[in-house]
């Protein structure tokens, strides 16, 4: 026997890697099955791969795992806010204000709507209603950059759904940042709270934005004009920028947001190359969708369905009103407008991810409105990347070949 | 059947620019043209503005000109709109030959039947033929005159092509040419230039024969760099490069047409069937070297620097372009040519100074823009 203990235990005992790996190829698998036989976007594949092996499928993946596992996700987040950041184009915006009103008034839109329903229809209390209309504000960017690098789409359609995904992030997070302290008004008092935390988020996030912008501005032309060095830095500095906000208790989406977007615009001689999520850009939003499958409750649906399914179309029609008034003035004709809306639809590990810092912070949130959010992001993290899909298609700036 | 020859006022102008159209966040080319036109639809101008073969491209052609600086005028209204139009939707508008690192295989054809036959026709020439020229269209006043024009420009090509040459970059790399554009269009089987005629008698016959064998239908299968369009009453140079700037388009324009008004008067010059022995080397060295070039003149066998040349010639018809309102612009070409300063020495220069191709196109945006 002590001769033969160079021989694995029979059954082997599987370790952490192993699942790790199997989670990355069956999203892989999953991506190819699902796109080649349903004619779907990949990202779809690795979602239901995901759920698929999580807790709620077969449970190969077990909770614990996946808690292990959200550092990818926090990593992933931070990378696709970071591109959305150097989406934020403020020249374009200035020299097309009407883009900028078409943002606000689709995201005013949606959280409007969401807000009546599940106040009135539902019978939320206003704040945490409100904290969920927030939310609801967002469209998820790494659906809609991965579809779109996906499908090579290149047209109006397409740049303005990606600039209004930029727009309404920052304002789903200005609006939860303001609503959380009234929250802790709401459950635990203190008047001084609500003044100073959203200044505290606010302007911490900024300071700590702009730090890491010029740093990645500095070391980006230390490096010089190499897309692939480049993308080192900026995975570097993300992480180490997404460090230092949890550290600080500040908020992750803003500042990493706002550093994006820092790197774009502060860069008049150009010396940042685009973040073109190449291959390893893909591997990390291939972790955020398998992961974020996994960790998707069904239960949910069972019990929050209806909530949710509510909660997923009012959104749509306020985004969808908000687009339609406001494209006359852009020059944007009513089909282009319906298109743009609909790609909009998207809601993923974004929407998850502010779910669970309100929700960390104040319980009453898990209990009561959480469900709905999360039910409709079952929902749509399978229909959210076919609409955009299907909208970019429409549109006719899909490429040829995938 | 016979081509009928429309006559037309002697040495007006007409110019054509297939423009680029780039996307502001890496200048790669980005599908545009469609939603651009829809921007400019409702936008008065001078001209026309119109979709090309790829949803990269945009062509925009002036009015039949009496002038260079009319030229000029026309094109700057024409540029104005197109700016104010790009801007709002976030696209970059530029000139240049070649966009510098485009690949072919991500171009998309332009939905129109005569478009998808070329592209059924010519696979992926035509979408290699993602290539950006400049027409200049010179009125004459019968189909003799266009085969004598023809014949006499035809030694000025490589004139053409340095003074114009804005093509270095393609695929990603320094092509080593000044000009790489025309490599692109000499794989086309009716590249070159138009046969040795001597009268329009002639040319009909020979186009009678091509349309015969069954090769050619119309005058828009011939790639020739010079030919005569009849339904025009022009003839049309097509070597030219698109510039970077709609001023040095305007120039360019002047130069040919007081290069015409200096053929019209000389009536001792007449075509000779040897010019074209030396036809393609001439042309081949302009691309490759510009400036710089060696030409070989097929009567003396003489070997000369076509800078020196130019500069020659350019004094020489610079009377003609005062007379027709292109003296500045000639001037212009005169000091550039003196410099050898063209285009392609621009983009290199921006790219020795800003180290990436994605800056040489920002670089030719905004000098088209005219920021």
């Amino acid at each position: 026997m002590g001769d033969l203990a160079f021989l694995p235990n029979w059954p082997p005992l599987a370790n952490q890697m192993i699942w790790v790996g199997v989670l990355l190829v069956a999203g892989v698998a999953g991506g190819e099955l699902v796109q080649r036989v349903l004619r779907l976007p990949r990202i779809t594949g690795y979602a239901a791969a995901g759920l698929a092996l999580g807790p709620d499928g077969w449970g190969l993946i077990g909770r614990p795992l996946l808690e292990e596992l959200v550092v990818f996700v926090d990593i992933a987040i931070g990378l696709v806010l970071f591109e959305l950041g150097t989406r934020l184009d403020l020249a374009w915006l200035r020299r097309s204000p009407g883009l900028a009103l078409m943002g606000v008034a689709e995201s005013l839109g949606a959280a409007a709507l969401v807000f009546v329903t599940l106040h009135w229809h539902f019978g939320h209390e206003p704040l945490v209603a409100a904290v969920a209309a927030a939310i609801a504000m967002s469209t998820s960017p790494a659906v809609l950059i991965r579809v779109a690098a996906d499908l090579r789409a290149q047209g109006q359609v397409t740049e303005r759904a990606l600039i209004l995904t930029a727009i309404n992030g920052v304002i789903a997070f200005l609006a939860l940042t303001v609503l959380i302290p009234w929250l802790h008004l709401e459950y635990r008092g203190g008047w001084l709270t609500i003044l100073t935390q959203p200044l505290y988020l606010l302007a911490g996030s900024l300071v700590l934005a702009t730090a890491a912008a010029q740093a990645t501005l500095k070391l980006v032309q230390l490096v010089g004009k190499h897309a692939e060095r480049q993308f080192i830095v900026v995975i570097g500095l993300v992480v180490l920028t997404v460090g230092a906000a949890v550290a600080l208790k500040l908020s992750v989406l803003l500042t990493l947001l706002a550093m994006g977007a820092m790197v774009h615009n502060a860069d008049r001689e150009r010396h940042f190359m685009v973040v073109d999520s190449g291959n390893a850009g893909q591997l990390f939003y291939l972790l955020l969708f398998v992961i974020t499958g996994a960790r998707l409750d069904l239960g949910l649906v069972a019990t929050a369905g209806a909530a949710g399914l509510a909660f997923v179309l009012v959104r749509f029609a306020g985004k969808a009103l908000g687009v339609l008034a406001v494209a006359p003035f852009i020059g944007l004709n009513l089909r282009h407008a319906g298109l743009v809306a609909l790609a909009l639809t998207p809601m993923s590990g974004l929407a998850v991810v502010m779910v669970y810092e309100t929700a960390t912070l104040y319980p009453e949130v898990r209990a009561s409105v959480a469900p709905v959010v999360l039910a409709a992001v079952v929902i749509l993290e399978l229909f959210g990347p076919v609409a955009t899909q299907f909208a970019i298609r429409q549109a006719g700036e899909a490429g040829a070949g995938r | 059947m016979t081509l009928e020859f429309k006559s037309s006022e002697p040495l007006t102008l007409g110019v054509e620019l297939e423009l680029q159209l780039v996307n502001t966040r890496d200048y790669n080319l980005t599908r545009g043209a469609s939603d651009l036109l829809a921007a400019v639809a409702k936008r008065k101008h001078p001209g026309d503005i119109k979709p090309e073969i790829t949803e990269s491209m945009i062509e925009i052609s002036t009015s039949v000109c009496s002038s260079p600086e009319q030229v000029r005028a026309e094109l700057d209204a024409m540029r104005a709109v197109l700016v104010e139009g790009a801007a709002k939707l976030n696209l970059g508008v530029a000139g240049g030959g070649t966009h510098p690192f485009q690949q072919w295989t991500e171009r998309r054809i332009y939905d129109t039947p005569r478009f998808r036959h070329v592209s059924e026709l010519y696979g992926y020439l035509a979408k290699q033929f993602t290539v950006f020229g400049q027409h200049v269209h010179i009125g004459v006043r019968s189909g003799d005159e266009a085969v004598r024009l023809t014949h006499a420009l035809a030694r000025y090509v490589p004139h053409f092509i340095a003074l114009s040459a804005s093509s270095p970059f393609a695929g990603g790399a320094d092509t080593q040419f000044d000009s790489s554009r025309l490599n692109v269009v000499n794989a086309f089987p009716l590249a070159g230039f138009m046969p040795y005629v001597a009268d329009w008698d002639e040319f009909e016959h020979y186009f009678g024969e091509m349309r015969a064998f069954g090769i050619v239908e119309s005058m828009k299968d011939f790639y020739w760099d010079i030919r005569p369009k009849p339904e025009y009453g022009t003839i049309e140079i097509r070597v030219f490069d698109t510039p970077l700037t709609v001023a040095r388009s305007a120039e360019l324009a002047a130069y040919a047409q007081a290069l015409a008004a200096a053929v019209r008067d000389d009536r001792s010059w007449s075509p000779h069937p040897s010019q074209y022995l030396v036809y393609s080397y001439n042309r081949f060295q302009a691309c490759r070297f510009g400036f710089g070039a060696t030409i070989v003149d097929p009567f003396t066998r003489e070997h000369r620097l076509l800078a020196d040349e130019i500069v020659a010639a350019l004094s020489r018809v610079a009377p003609h372009a005062e007379r027709l309102g292109g003296g500045e612009a000639v001037g212009r070409l005169l000091s550039a040519a003196a410099a050898r300063a063209n285009d392609a020495k621009v983009l290199r220069e921006v790219l020795e100074k800003r180290g990436s191709l994605p800056d040489v196109v920002r670089a030719a945006c905004a000098a088209w823009h005219g920021s």
